[in-house]
């Protein structure tokens, strides 16, 4: 699992160089995301435009993110694939992720 | 000649061979339009993952049999593995529908998703167990 950090303000954007967020990452992945915010990340952009296909596993793991952030914290997902898209929905996860077209977007929120 | 329409796999019960299993089950799907491929593969690694994570102890090395057949209507998924299985109760009382409410945060579910993933997903879904293999028949209609 790759993830690259920039630091846009007060944002810390991540992005996900993986082509899947899986069981197979799900679990490296979400711990890799606690770091950051154990650090003091509180405010995060998560970049999925590599990401082409999401199972539950890495939904849990997103859904991880968000509560390890706490109410105070706020993630942004942008880049969302028609393929992830579809997954949120299903689920009923797009009522929960603030979704942005684009890095900018999310950044100019 | 091969028949390209139909795969058969039998492959070891671990999380990067049920990714693998999942990849070459949807070469089969190319009928199928956008979303309902995204689904589609979403629902077969579901299915796959349970049984790598609930069904064989872990480092058993159990085994999973898949066999997808591309028809002229639809998809047709059979899944068997030998490892102790989901109960039948257990597989027909699970909803097909997540119910949670998105603004309580520490009550989003992290987990327990896969099986209303795949009964959404699938226009029919059986489950058996007979004779020490779980059995998965699971089929979905190609849609334009």
């Amino acid at each position: 699992m790759v993830l690259e950090d920039q630091v846009e303000g007060d944002y810390l954007v991540v992005g996900l160089r993986d082509k899947r967020l899986d069981a197979v990452i799900a679990v490296s992945f979400r711990e890799a995301m606690a770091e950051r915010i154990d650090q003091g990340q509180k405010k995060i952009v998560l970049d999925l435009s590599n990401v082409g296909f999401l199972d539950s596993s890495g939904l849990g793991a997103l859904v991880g993110v968000l509560k390890h952030l706490g109410p105070q914290g706020c993630l942004y997902l942008c880049g969302i694939t028609p393929a992830v898209m579809a997954v949120l929905r299903l689920t009923r996860m797009d009522r929960v992720f603030k979704t942005f077209p684009t890095r900018a977007d999310a950044l100019a929120a | 000649m091969p028949d390209d329409s139909i795969l058969k796999l039998l492959v070891p019960a671990t999380l990067a061979a049920a990714r693998d299993a999942t990849e070459r089950v949807m070469v089969l799907g190319r009928r199928f339009g956008e979303e309902d491929r995204a689904l589609y593969e979403t629902a077969v690694m579901e299915w796959l993952v349970n049984i790598v994570k609930h069904s064989y102890v872990p480092a058993d090395g159990g085994s999973i049999r898949v066999v997808a057949e591309a028809g002229p209507q639809e998809m047709h998924l059979v899944i068997e593995d030998r490892g102790r299985g989901l109960s039948a109760a257990h597989f027909a009382a699970a909803p097909s529908q997540i119910e949670f409410d998105p603004e309580a945060l520490a009550e989003l579910p992290e987990s327990g998703m896969g099986l209303a993933i795949l009964k959404s997903v699938m226009d029919s879904v059986l489950y058996e167990q007979h004779q020490g293999i779980n059995r998965l028949i699971a089929v979905k209609r190609w849609r334009s």
